[in-house]
């Protein structure tokens, strides 16, 4: 069995909910309540659930570009949570992040050669100017964009070759894990598996890590190894992609698959519509958080919360039905 | 078909000009509405979607906007002939929309109630307090708990979700005949976009309307459309039904499209990636517009476009080359190849 890369253990991240003149805090968002789960090296997990539901701050808490309000963060067996500034800095390096939009996380005002060759000046992975910028050709070259792009402007370029730049950039410093924020959410249809092919060529070719952040079930299931669904703050399910796909266990997982259109007008699905919206998780409800929207709950669900654990080999899940 | 169509549209041209040049957002359109059917209408993102179903509302932005050339029959009459009087009656009476972002389209200062109440007695002869009842019913009937309490609350007060069902009552409101709905489930998530669109299927058979469903997820096409119309650049590229087209897309691009989008149902190692990126209307290609993507493009195809064909019993397609693209299918070949991380 391969090695875990990352081990997440009970993270929490709380955001304060500030009123008044005197701004004093009144509540908390709770984006991340206490998740814990393990990515092994070489594979993709993915990390799925709905707008709100604390995806993108799983991922920049991992990364403490927000700090943790509990929990640790093990990467090669060092805790991250525990690390000073320099030793931050280093591990900065095997851990690179690609975000959603590729319009807003490019610096317009910087050239393609010094985005990607920025995090190789941070690192000091370039001897000279000469040396940077045949590292900056190689890289280039690796993502499918030629070395005649270098000297312009993001602007210049479509939305899928902005994100190629962002992949660029995220793998100029020779990584281990890359967290995908949604990398390719914000792309037309048809440009969206051009990034998805270059992903998993990467990988192969590096050997890379991914935390795959998504909310388009399709996507994850193509790319992924095991997959993590996440509901207002917590991991409801966790599994092998194809258990999951094929045998999900938590009410949420199956509503959440059932309600996917698919490009198959042969196909009538039978649809479990939920009823509601996903709750604020400033006040999530009691018990089991999907409680007021689950059609299977019953008797404990409203006053005593799930545990997330395993049921049968790896297949971890929090529901009261599945200790019936 | 044989039914008389709502809507015809006819070799539809919607230009906008702008400093860097014309955009011809909308470039030679074509297609019709029946009634009480569904058309389905995909394409990427700046493919004139957007700006056909806000030409037939006549709410084209002018300028830099207009429209340049075709027809808009709705019930016998040429939309475009009509003055801005005379299409104040027809839209939100006869030809209602909903958009993509609810809260643009609603207006924050005002209650929902307000809003849905003004919209009605615009068109129908009501006194306030009759309005009031209509619009409260019109909320439960798109699944609004509470509607008598939620009729007075503002916009922001709803979430999206509630605020897509808003838009919705306030567009059926004064029974329309058709309702455009341009990416009404792109800002939704998933499981509120499933009720959304079941919401959709059964007030249309209760009300007897027909869509224009815009989108660009072929996932909300195939569920919702009768026929389908696929743009690319300005243009419609293929025309037919709903299990035609799914069946047996014969236009590349259709082609490219199923295929880059990963299928539940089905594990492929490698995705079929379209190569390049849809090309700005300041500056299509010569020929046919999908000639700088496409991998079956030789000879005609940069000189010439081709024009929307009829290839069998109605399936309409716009390419020179699609009895080739049937030949590769046939030998269940693919189209598109990648050249992957080259090193
Ligand atoms: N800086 C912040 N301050 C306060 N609340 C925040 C902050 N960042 C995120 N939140 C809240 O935390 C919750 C989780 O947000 P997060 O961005 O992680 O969601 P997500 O799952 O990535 O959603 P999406 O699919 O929309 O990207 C949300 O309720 C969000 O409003
Ligand atoms: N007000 C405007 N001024 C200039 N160009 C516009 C305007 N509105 C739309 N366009 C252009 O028209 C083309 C088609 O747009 P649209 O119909 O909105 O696309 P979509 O298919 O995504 O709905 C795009 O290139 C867009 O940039
Ligand atoms: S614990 Fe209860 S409410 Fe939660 S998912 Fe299971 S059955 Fe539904
Ligand atoms: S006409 Fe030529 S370039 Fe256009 S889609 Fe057909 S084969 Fe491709
Ligand atoms: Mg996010
Ligand atoms: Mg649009």
């Amino acid at each position: 069995m391969a090695e875990n890369l990352l081990e997440v253990k009970n993270l929490k991240k709380y955001f304060p909910v500030k009123a008044g003149i005197f701004k004093r805090t009144v509540a908390h968002v709770k984006a991340v309540d206490d998740i814990s789960f393990v990515v092994e090296e070489g594979e993709t997990l993915g990390l799925v659930g709905e707008s709100g539901c604390g995806k993108s701050t799983t991922g920049r808490t991992i990364l403490r570009l927000l700090e943790a309000t509990a929990g640790e963060v093990i990467f090669e067996g060092k805790n991250v949570m525990d690390l000073d500034k320099k030793e931050m800095r280093a591990i900065r390096r095997d851990m690179q992040i690609i975000f959603q939009d590729p319009y807003a996380s490019l610096n317009p005002r910087m050239t393609v050669a010094d985005i990607v060759g920025e995090p190789l000046d941070i690192h000091n992975l370039a001897k000279n100017k000469k040396e940077r910028n045949e590292k900056v050709r190689e890289i280039l070259e690796n993502v499918g964009l030629g070395a005649e792009y270098m000297n312009r402007y993001p602007h210049e370029f479509s939305g899928g070759q902005r994100q190629r730049i962002g992949v660029a950039r995220a793998l100029a410093v020779d990584p281990k894990l890359i967290i995908a924020d949604e990398p390719v959410s914000a792309l037309d249809v048809s440009v969206q598996a051009q990034v998805v092919n270059l992903l998993q060529d990467l990988q192969k070719e590096y050997g890379l890590t991914y935390l795959f952040i998504a909310h388009d079930l399709s996507v994850v299931k193509h790319i992924s190894d095991r997959v993590a669904v996440m509901y207002l703050g917590k991991l409801v399910e966790l599994t092998d992609k194809k258990e999951l796909f094929d045998n999900p266990m938590h009410p949420y997982t199956q509503s959440l698959l059932s309600a996917i259109p698919e490009a198959d007008p042969k196909k009538k699905k039978d649809r479990i519509i939920l009823e509601g919206d996903v709750p604020s998780p400033v006040d999530p409800p009691s018990g089991c958080r999907f409680h007021p929207r689950c059609p299977k709950a019953f008797e404990p669900c409203p006053v005593k919360e799930p545990e997330f654990k395993e049921y049968g080999d790896g297949h971890y899940a929090a529901c009261h039905l599945l200790d019936q | 078909m044989s039914k008389e169509a709502l809507v015809e549209v006819k070799n539809l041209k919607t230009y906008f000009y702008t400093e860097e040049g014309v955009v011809k957002a909308v470039d030679g359109v074509d297609y019709e509405i029946y009634p009480g059917e569904t058309l389905g209408i995909v394409g990427e993102s700046g493919c004139g979607k957007s700006v056909t179903s806000l030409s037939i509302m006549r709410l084209v932005e002018s300028p830099p906007g207009r429209i340049e050339a075709g027809e808009i029959n709705f019930k016998g009459t040429d939309l475009t002939k009509l003055s801005e009087k005379e299409m104040r009656k027809i839209r939100g009476n006869d030809i209602s929309m909903i958009f993509q972002e609810p809260m643009t389209s609603l207006n924050p200062v005002y209650t929902v109630g307000d809003q849905i109440i003004e919209a009605i007695m615009l068109h129908k002869q009501v006194k306030r307090k009759e309005a009031r009842r209509q619009a409260i019913e019109m909320l439960q009937k798109v699944g609004i708990p509470l509607p008598e309490q939620r009729v007075d609350e503002y916009p922001h007060q709803l979430s999206g979700g509630m605020r897509q069902r808003v838009m919705i009552a306030m567009a059926l409101s004064c029974d329309p005949q058709l309702l455009i709905a341009d990416e009404p489930t792109t800002a939704l998530d998933v499981t509120i976009q499933a009720q959304i669109l079941e919401l959709m299927n059964s007030l249309k058979e209760s009300y007897g309307m027909a869509i224009m469903m815009i989108t660009h997820d072929l996932g909300v096409i195939a569920e919702v459309s009768d026929r389908v119309a696929v743009m690319y650049a300005g243009k419609v590229v293929e025309y037919t039904d709903v299990d035609t087209l799914f069946d047996d897309p014969k236009h590349p691009y259709t082609w490219g499209l199923m295929n880059s989008i990963p299928k539940l149902d089905k594990d492929v190692d490698r995705l079929e990636a379209i190569p390049g990126s849809v090309p700005s209307p300041l500056n299509f290609p010569e020929g046919c517009k999908f000639n700088t993507r496409c991998p079956l493009a030789e000879g005609k195809c940069f000189d010439v476009e081709p024009p929307l064909e009829d290839t069998d019993g109605g399936h309409m397609v716009r390419c020179w080359r699609y009895e080739h693209l049937e030949e590769i299918k046939k030998r269940g070949e693919r189209i598109y190849e990648d050249r992957g991380v080259q090193k």
